[in-house]
């Protein structure tokens, strides 16, 4: 065979083409497969809704592998919905029973029954040696068998389950299709409780046959739209369609997520046609991607604020009205404006509208008030001493350009705030004397103030523990908020912990939702979810 | 010469735990690889759980001993985020890695001698100039910068090739490209430099006047004589196969050991860290080794000295 230049060339180039035509365009005929490019696919490298607690992990769980028995409404505002689960109904304050869904196939053909859901909520799989905090013991029917070697779980999953489900004493199944939950003191969030990030079921046949927690971790079996084909941390996530799926055929044969940390080569690739979705996309690129007609940015808000915290022991913060004014030197709106391209918003402080009941319509952020912020300096009599500000580079989206506006905003009524580059969150959050202002973001796993207020910042959050902030109502509120079963009190109690927490004693102030952006052509139809979460369920995909 | 591999080995092992004791001293003072590896939204109580259970809750000095008998036991220790040996990890991407880096390194002496020497004998003219400006610019131009110019050229605009990943050998044809345009530039001055210096010698005029033809005063006396200094050159891309190609890996999405070296620090995955600088000083100690024994092949006033010296 005679080898010319030109028919290399003409071989090179047809093997380009090939290589570089949308993935999705192979098989028009019969299903699309995609490839998503993401920033980072999980942080810990398994794929266990346990010990992967993150928003990138949300994105590749939800509306793909994983599925809970209530679930987030994501193509409405992450109300709840009927999802592993048809109907639930109150026992009494403490008790909560589930009818399963009927038919539902996990990934290696098993049908859902009472006894997975049981499995889930098991010591072997979730709690491990932790106690609820009656200290009574978790029951599963049937003997709990002992962890093989290799099945031990790791430390970090029981503490996140027990965090998650801090007094749950035992889930029993009452029939093949009807689970109890049991808890040891009245909670009015058991419900909410059960479509947090979590609380997801498992097949008990998928996590017995596995040989090891990692290897279990890496191809969990669930029922979910699409089932795991192989994953390779830090570089891809191979799924595809779960044709019995009980929601109906997924729109999608195959998915594949691909880590590519710099954003420019996400953008890119997507340009070129390798990609059909770039996700992470900066506020500050959206108007590029958009100026080419075929491309178009989705996304929007999620449930997860972003905050300035204060630690009220630091010198020059003791003094609550320093803090307050700081909250009422921020310019929220404009931040949005400039930063984020008018493309998020100022929530009603440290809640989202899907608390439904306990949402407080009427609370706000402190306003925007200069005067106010400049008096307030005045009575406290500040001298002008340094107030340091711990930041990360870019942790963050717009974290460090957010830094230095509030910085000139808090200069403008005459606080002396002096940013301290930090590398990361141990050094953050490290106590000593300059550790007086620090970014964070709050997000609220489930629809009650419960999943944020109290698990942040009450007397076990993050916030207290560490010795940045602490105050005695506060933290009674707390206590009542979680046991109480009278609604009103309870919104009551929510009101009045939001009016310390925001403005008479700040522990932190609200600065603006945070956003997920996502690049894709316009000749995809698909809806994205006011989530980190991507669903391709069905009815969620066309070309 | 016992006494001189002696010496030489013992210096390798001590630069080796040096980096070791640098780097465990960085890492550990820099971060709680616990908040880092859960998150800031992480319970309490996770992050407790995961420092008993890796042992960060006991004093700096006891782990830094701990681990440093381990290693000499030859257990680099388990990546706290992977749950795998450290070993495993860095196998794994080791192929990855040099199916860019030795191509690069081919592609860079391909391109870096020839054009260097050629450069050299022909000072002055058009191509010399050409030669020297494409260096500058190719030794000047951030690799990130033309990784992406590459990619917007051929990935975006022409539609040739894949901007990034590792399915298949088209995959590699950008980052290689990149790593040894890069490469190449460097050398191409190196070499030109170091052949105008021979070129000057006295020797050149000497082996002319002789009247050999320049073809053999070029092949018999300049170019082992210039090949001293590139060959320096030569031996420090050799020791950065390993982890060369980090920022490039990063830009293409390569799996490789550079990202994997990037992923582990921002983790402060303390052995997956260690693995991977323990593998890249000893590939640099390594190819200095080489480089030295290189010396004494090339010179033979080395060789004499050192026999003189003996």
């Amino acid at each position: 065979m005679l080898i010319s230049r030109r028919s290399v060339l003409r071989t090179g180039a047809v093997a380009a083409g090939s290589l570089v035509l949308p993935r999705f365009a192979i098989g028009q005929t019969a299903r699309p497969s995609i490839t998503i490019a993401v920033q980072k696919i999980t942080n810990s490298n398994t794929l266990d809704v346990l010990r992967e607690q993150s928003n990138v992990g949300e994105r590749v769980f939800f509306g793909s592998i994983w599925e809970s028995l209530i679930g987030r409404n994501l193509r409405g505002q992450l109300e709840a919905k009927p999802l592993l689960a048809t109907e639930w109904t109150r026992i009494d304050d403490q008790t909560v029973e589930l009818k399963l869904r009927e038919g539902v196939k996990f990934h290696n053909g098993d049908e859902l029954t009472a006894d997975d859901v049981v499995f889930t909520f098991s010591r072997e799989r979730m709690f491990g040696d932790t106690q609820p905090k009656n200290r009574s013991t978790i029951k599963v029917l049937g003997q709990i068998p002992t962890p093989r070697a290799g099945k031990e779980l790791p430390p970090e999953v029981p503490a996140v389950a027990r965090r998650a489900w801090p007094d749950l004493a035992r889930v029993e199944a009452v029939d093949e299709y009807t689970v109890r939950f049991y808890n040891a003191t009245p909670d009015v969030t058991l419900e909410g409780r059960l479509l947090r990030y979590g609380s997801d079921i498992m097949s008990r046949r998928g996590w017995e046959e596995s040989a090891s927690y990692l290897d279990w971790a890496r191809k969990p079996v669930t029922t979910g739209p699409y089932k795991v084909v192989h994953f390779t941390p830090d570089t891809e996530l191979l799924l595809e369609s779960h044709d019995d799926y009980w929601g109906g055929l997924p729109p999608l044969k195959q998915i594949r997520f691909v880590e590519v940390p710099e954003v420019a080569s996400r953008v890119n690739g997507l340009l070129s046609g390798e990609y059909q979705f770039a996700c992470d996309i900066p506020p500050d690129l959206i108007g590029e991607i958009e100026s080419n007609a075929a491309f178009e940015v989705q996304g929007g808000t999620i449930p997860n604020h972003r905050l300035t915290v204060f630690d009220k022991h630091h010198a020059q913060l003791a003094d609550p009205r320093i803090r307050r004014a700081m909250t009422h030197a921020v310019d929220r709106q404009a931040i949005v404006d400039s930063l984020w391209a008018g493309r998020t918003v100022v929530p009603a402080g440290l809640q989202w509208p899907y608390y439904a009941d306990m949402f407080i319509a009427d609370w706000t952020v402190p306003e925007f008030n200069p005067e106010l912020a400049m008096s307030l300096v005045k009575e406290a009599g500040y001298k002008g001493d340094p107030i340091p500000y711990r930041l990360l580079n870019n942790y963050y989206t717009n974290q460090v350009a957010t830094a230095q506006v509030l910085v000139e905003m808090w200069k403008s009524v005459g606080l002396n705030v002096q940013i301290e580059s930090k590398e990361n969150w141990a050094q953050i959050m490290e106590r000593g004397e300059t550790r007086a202002v620090r970014d964070w973001s709050n997000s609220a796993p489930f629809p009650d103030p419960v999943s944020s207020i109290v698990n942040q910042h009450g007397p076990n959050g993050q916030q207290q523990q560490i010795g940045e902030w602490e105050n005695a109502e506060m933290n009674q509120l707390c206590e009542f908020l979680e046991t109480s079963v009278d609604r009103a009190a309870r919104r009551k109690a929510f009101a009045r912990m939001l009016e310390i927490c925001e403005r008479e004693d700040p522990a932190y102030s609200v600065l603006h939702q945070n956003a997920t952006f996502t690049a894709k052509p316009k000749s995809i139809q698909w809806k994205a979810a006011p989530a980190f979460a991507m669903d391709f369920g069905p009815g969620n995909f066309a070309i | 010469m016992i006494r001189y591999i002696a010496s030489r080995l013992l210096r390798a092992a001590l630069t080796i735990a040096l980096v070791v004791t640098f780097a465990f001293i960085v890492l550990r003072l820099s971060g709680d690889p616990a908040t880092i590896i859960l998150g800031p939204e992480a319970p309490p109580e996770a992050i407790e759980a995961f420092r008993h259970n890796w042992g960060l809750d006991r004093p700096v000095l006891v782990q830094y001993f701990d681990y440093f008998r381990a290693i000499l036991r030859g257990d680099l220790g388990i990546s706290m985020r992977d749950g795998r040996s450290a070993i495993e990890l860095v196998g794994e991407r080791i192929p990855a890695t040099l199916a860019l880096t030795i191509p690069a390194l081919f592609l860079q002496l391909a391109i870096g001698i020839p054009a260097g020497v050629y450069a050299a004998l022909h000072q002055g003219t058009a191509f010399d100039r050409t030669v020297m400006v494409s260096a500058v610019f190719g030794f000047a131009i951030p690799s990130f910068v033309l990784a992406l110019a590459l990619v917007l050229v051929f990935s975006v605009k022409l539609g040739w090739l894949p901007s990034g990943g590792r399915d298949s050998w088209m995959h590699a044809i950008l980052p290689i490209l990149t790593l040894g345009l890069g490469g190449a530039a460097a050398l191409a001055r190196f070499t030109r430099s170091a052949m105008l210096e021979v070129l000057g010698r006295p020797f050149i005029r000497t082996a002319s006047a002789k009247g050999l033809p320049w073809a053999a005063v070029v092949r018999g006396h300049a170019l082992p004589n210039a090949a001293i200094p590139t060959v320096t050159l030569v031996g420090f891309l050799v020791g950065s196969l390993i982890a060369g190609a980090v920022v490039v890996e990063s830009v293409f999405s390569w799996p490789g050991v550079g990202r994997l070296l990037v992923v582990a620090v921002s983790n402060r995955d303390l052995a997956v860290v260690q693995c991977l600088l323990l593998l890249v000083a000893a590939s640099m100690v390594t190819s200095n080794l080489i480089v030295d024994f290189l010396y004494g092949v090339l010179d033979p006033r080395l060789r004499q000295g050192a026999r003189a010296g003996a």
